[in-house]
């Protein structure tokens, strides 16, 4: 693992070098230890990709000494080990977005092919960022890889099902965005309404996914 | 809740803008929920001291000028932060009375304005602060007609306490002149060649006007941003991203939990409170952080 100082009382970790499974197992085992077993004087962690950014103390008191090597080392003691298979959760799916028969032809393929392609494949949740509960999900099918829009929509609908590059994600909220819109869910990926804690979230970093067609 | 029962302000204008804020939310970045939190922490801290608060109590912050707070209920007051011509003394604790009004007519210098009430303001939490950030559909901004409740009884017992009722001298900003803002090492600093970190260090940046409370950005000679790809990673506030333009965007408090672009430095915390008051135009500059 490398670790780089980034700004007061905090480190950058880089634990893999690739977005694959191997960053993925990583990723989810050093979450579970940070949620469950935290470094002394640990305020807040951010997971990444490849990446998870630990802050300690409070940013705007003086720098002190934080045992970052102790941390870093019960790290690598945590992707060592185990962690349970990552349960399946079902995102029930329209497909009938605006740009579905763009993404098809960009490809050259059938919309159905389309549909069956981005359906029959089990994403992981990297991570959670751009908004809230919005996954950067892994990993799409490169038979489905299509550019993002010149022209960026000034609002996206919540629940949008969308293909941007080499991403596929789902709009967690109303945003404005450039990713192709292959088909809509029900499923409220960030809704307040549950609770204001993780019941907030339909998804976690570390889930896996997959999409249900309608 | 005796001390809820009645309303102790309305908003009569939000101006430019108006929300609710505290020191921001910990622990939810993770899940891609911003920390929000008031722009100029340094000016919320003083204004809360002032009145007998809790440095994290909400209060109102508001964007530039234009806005009328009308008194329904005697209190203790105060002003701090950007200058928009306001009749009640800033950085002091004043007492307004029912009736009058509170207004923000003329921004004179600054961008953010703060206004706290003693006792604080009551408010909704979602993850456990006040922080309102409608991007991310986190509670609201304030409109006209809502009146706004006092959240606990008034600790100050003022007068008797002058000395709290000034903020030292030395806490009174004058925005007109940001001292040189303090630069960690971001992770991506080595990207930068030793002439490109000089340029970025030596000259002069202004602040341009696509600036909110997600990021400022900056205008000035463009650096050379290396064409290398960056795997998406988290982001702190006050991070100074390097998009391929080579003109900066320094993250703020409503800005994204994740990003690709590289990261050349973050501006101490400290020094991020003078930034957020720099208006359009305004010139900072930066220096290493040792």
């Amino acid at each position: 693992m490398r670790t780089v100082p980034y700004g007061p009382n905090s480190w950058l970790i880089t634990f893999a070098e690739r977005v694959d499974d191997v960053a993925f197992e990583r990723g989810r085992a050093i979450a579970q230890f940070l949620e469950t077993d935290p470094p002394e004087g640990l305020r807040e962690f951010i997971s990444g990709y490849t990446t998870v950014l630990l802050i300690f103390g409070d940013p705007t008191v003086k720098h002190q000494e934080w045992d970052i090597a102790g941390a870093v080392a019960q790290l690598e003691q945590a992707v060592r080990g185990k962690t349970p298979v990552a349960a399946v959760k079902e995102i029930t799916t329209i497909y009938d977005g605006p740009d579905l028969a763009r993404v098809a032809e960009h490809n050259s393929l059938s919309t159905d092919e389309v549909i069956r392609i981005h359906a029959e494949t089990i994403y992981k949740v990297y991570m959670l960022g751009f908004a809230p509960g919005f996954p950067y999900l892994g990993d799409l099918d490169s038979r489905l890889h299509t550019p993002r829009l010149e022209q960026p929509r000034t609002q996206v609908p919540a629940g949008s099902v969308a293909i941007g590059g080499e991403h596929t994600g789902i709009y967690s909220i109303p945003n404005p965005g450039g990713w192709n819109l292959i088909g809509r869910t029900e499923t409220e990926l960030f809704d307040l309404n549950r609770g204001d804690g993780e019941e907030a979230f339909f998804l976690r970093p570390g889930d896996r996914v997959k999409f249900v067609p309608t | 809740m005796e001390a809820r029962a009645k309303p102790v302000l309305e908003v009569a204008s939000p101006g430019m803008g108006m929300t609710v804020q505290d020191l921001g939310r910990i622990g939810w970045r993770r899940f891609g929920v911003p920390m929000s939190g008031a722009m100029d922490d340094h000016s919320v801290r003083i204004a809360n001291q002032l009145v007998g608060n809790p440095p994290d109590t909400p209060v109102l912050e508001m964007l530039l000028q234009g806005q009328r707070v009308r008194v329904l209920e005697d209190s203790w007051i105060s002003v701090t932060g950007a200058d928009a011509s306001s009749t009640i003394a800033d950085w002091h604790a004043v007492k307004v009375h029912a009736g009058s009004e509170i207004v923000f007519p003329v921004n004179r210098l600054g961008v953010w304005i703060y206004l706290a009430l003693a006792g604080g303001i009551a408010s909704s939490r979602w993850f456990g602060s006040a922080s309102v950030c409608p991007r991310a559909q986190v509670g609201e901004t304030l409109a006209s007609g809502v009146r706004l409740f006092r959240a606990a009884k008034s600790s100050v017992q003022l007068p008797g306490a002058v000395a709290g009722r000034v903020a030292a001298w030395e806490e009174q900003r004058n925005f007109q002149k940001p001292p040189v803002l303090r630069v960690w090492a971001g992770p991506q600093r080595d990207w930068f060649t030793q002439d490109e970190l000089n340029q970025f260090f030596e000259t002069p940046w202004t602040v341009s006007s696509q600036s909110d409370r997600t990021g400022y950005r900056l205008e000035g000679d463009s650096l050379n941003v290396p064409k290398r790809d960056l795997i998406s990673e988290p982001v702190r506030i006050g991070s100074i991203q390097m998009p391929p333009n080579g003109q900066p965007i320094v993250t703020m408090r409503d800005g994204p939990t994740v990003g690709g672009y590289p990261k050349i430095g973050m501006i101490d915390p400290r020094d991020l409170s003078w930034l957020v008051q720099c208006r359009p135009g305004q010139e900072v500059r930066f220096a290493i952080k040792d």
